[in-house]
């Protein structure tokens, strides 16, 4: 099987051909939002790191910056700095250099001011729209996508339907030789030991122990252990009894392949198969890591109840920059046949209902995935154009 | 009849798809959709929640998506509610000195 994508330098394939407008510090918004405002086809990535972070957040935001400019689905790049944030635009750049796009960097430190950089701006942002604008789709082997995953708004259905529709999807497109990469490391808690079997070798069983074992040692440094909090008392009332049940149920995502590496947070995978990604269950975190790391496209999996009655699944409202998102619902809080079908691009909901087997909705769910992948819009890319800045993964602290 | 998905058939626990109420008689589906069998709920079942699909002894383990999700706390019969009055974790607990 086939999709239409984009090829690039590096021998990587979009499945969007947009043009990011990158900036390298909070600072910076104002100048990269004016920029990629005027440029129609340009697209801002706006963030708040600010300076006052340390080493282990500022790689991160490296990685991150870097990431979202090196991802396929990027055509070309442009960084906005002031000059004098961390990490540097200059540095994002360099990076960004590797994936071999074309990247220009703009600091305001060195210039004639903001109108100068601006002028700039504009002009090498028109440039690169027009170079994109020529590019062609060509059929590539389903091998070069990345998919993504989140469960949100989880209900006591996601496990058996939208979870257990994602692992099946992710099996195939693994199967086809594809990527797929899962995080919330707070989630696989409680089924880590299911993960550690799953691992390809022991060295990726003791990275994958590693990130589980960091991870509630940040969490017990606060006072807390995350064994006694789970399952919530809204959980067991929707019907999960133990924290073994609620991690099998998020599990059911990744499917049932190999377990091939352990990555960190906005780390890009060096092979193929399913990876693990270090990093917490926020939404905006995840999706800002998977798109540093090479995603192309995100599927969410929203449970139920009040997250299935927004128009964008709770965690990041608005426009997310550069990844389309397939949006899926395993049960709906209110009938099909109101504005709800405007929200979400799969109803699993039909798998509760017995109307449809789980293979039936992955069916669905995998066709959408290469359609979307040609270049069909998702619910979520036509919705307004709002926007918020991304968010990164941080551990430290702020100075 | 009401219904319940028996995720992996290795399970011994079934999720009900609607409110079941004492005395329904529930069909067991699998993941592909298929009836695999037929119960009777011993007692009421909310919708998400689960019932037994086999008997399962104090102390033995409780299954779903073919998974130990726990240990059972006391004897629990077939087409009972399965929550937590009758299923433990099977993790140990969290160290105590924790503060």
């Amino acid at each position: 099987m086939e999709f239409l994508g984009y090829e690039r330098p590096n021998g990587s394939v979009g499945v969007r051909n947009h043009v990011a407008v990158i900036s390298s510090g909070r600072c910076a918004n104002e100048m990269t939002v004016t920029i990629a405002d005027m440029v129609k086809g340009a697209v801002p990535v706006l963030h708040t790191h600010p300076c006052v972070r340390l080493k282990d957040d500022n790689d991160r935001a490296l990685r991150v910056l870097a990431g979202i400019g090196s991802n396929p689905n990027v055509a070309a790049t442009i960084v906005v700095g002031i000059g004098c944030e961390n990490p540097s635009p200059a540095k994002i750049g360099e990076e960004i250099v590797k994936s071999k796009k074309s990247v220009e960097v703009l600091s305001i430190m060195g210039s004639n001011g903001f109108q100068d950089v601006l002028d700039r701006g504009l002009a090498t942002a028109r440039s690169m729209v027009s170079a994109a604008s020529q590019m062609q789709r060509k059929p590539f082997a389903l091998s070069y996508l990345t998919l993504g995953v989140k469960c949100g708004g989880s209900s006591a259905v996601s496990g058996i339907a939208g979870n257990s529709v994602t692992g099946r999807v992710f099996d195939r497109l693994i199967t086809e030789g594809g990527t797929a990469i899962f995080s919330e490391t707070t989630e696989v808690i409680g089924a880590d030991h299911l993960l550690v079997k799953r691992a390809i070798n022991e060295e990726v069983a003791r990275q994958f122990r590693k990130a589980v074992e960091r991870m509630e040692a940040r969490i017990k440094a606060t006072g807390e252990d995350i064994r006694g909090t789970q399952p919530t008392r809204g959980n067991i009332a929707e019907g999960l009894t133990t924290i073994e049940e609620k991690s099998l149920g998020a599990l059911a995502k990744t499917g049932t392949s190999p377990l091939q590496g352990v990555l960190e947070y906005a780390e890009r995978p060096l092979g193929k198969g399913l990876f693990f990604m270090d990093g917490s269950a926020m939404t905006s975190e995840l999706i800002s890591g998977e798109a540093a790391a090479g995603v192309h496209i995100h599927i969410y999996n929203v449970g139920g109840g009040i997250s299935s009655s927004f128009r964008c699944p709770p965690g990041w409202i608005g426009e997310i920059p550069i990844l389309p998102q397939i949006s899926v619902v395993s049960k709906q809080s209110k009938p099909r046949d109101s504005q709800e079908k405007e929200f979400f691009d799969i109803y699993a909901d039909t798998v509760i209902e017995g109307k449809e087997s789980v293979e039936q909705v992955a069916d669905r769910l995998f066709e959408e995935i290469i359609a979307v992948a040609s270049g069909k819009l998702t619910k979520r890319e036509m919705h307004s154009g709002y926007r918020e800045p991304i968010v990164m993964y941080t551990t430290g602290p702020i100075l | 009849m009401k219904r319940a998905m028996m995720i992996n058939p290795k399970d011994n626990t079934a999720t009900a798809l609607e409110d079941i109420e004492v005395g329904d008689t529930v069909s067991l589906t699998s993941k592909s959709g298929q009836v695999v069998s037929e119960i009777t709920a011993r007692q009421a079942v909310p919708f998400g929640h689960k019932l037994a699909s086999a008997n399962i002894s104090k102390g033995d383990k409780v299954l779903k998506y073919g998974e130990v999700f726990g240990l059972a706390t006391q004897s629990i019969n077939k087409g009972d509610y399965v929550h937590v009055h009758n299923v433990e974790s099977a993790l140990p607990p969290p160290p105590k000195e924790v503060k």
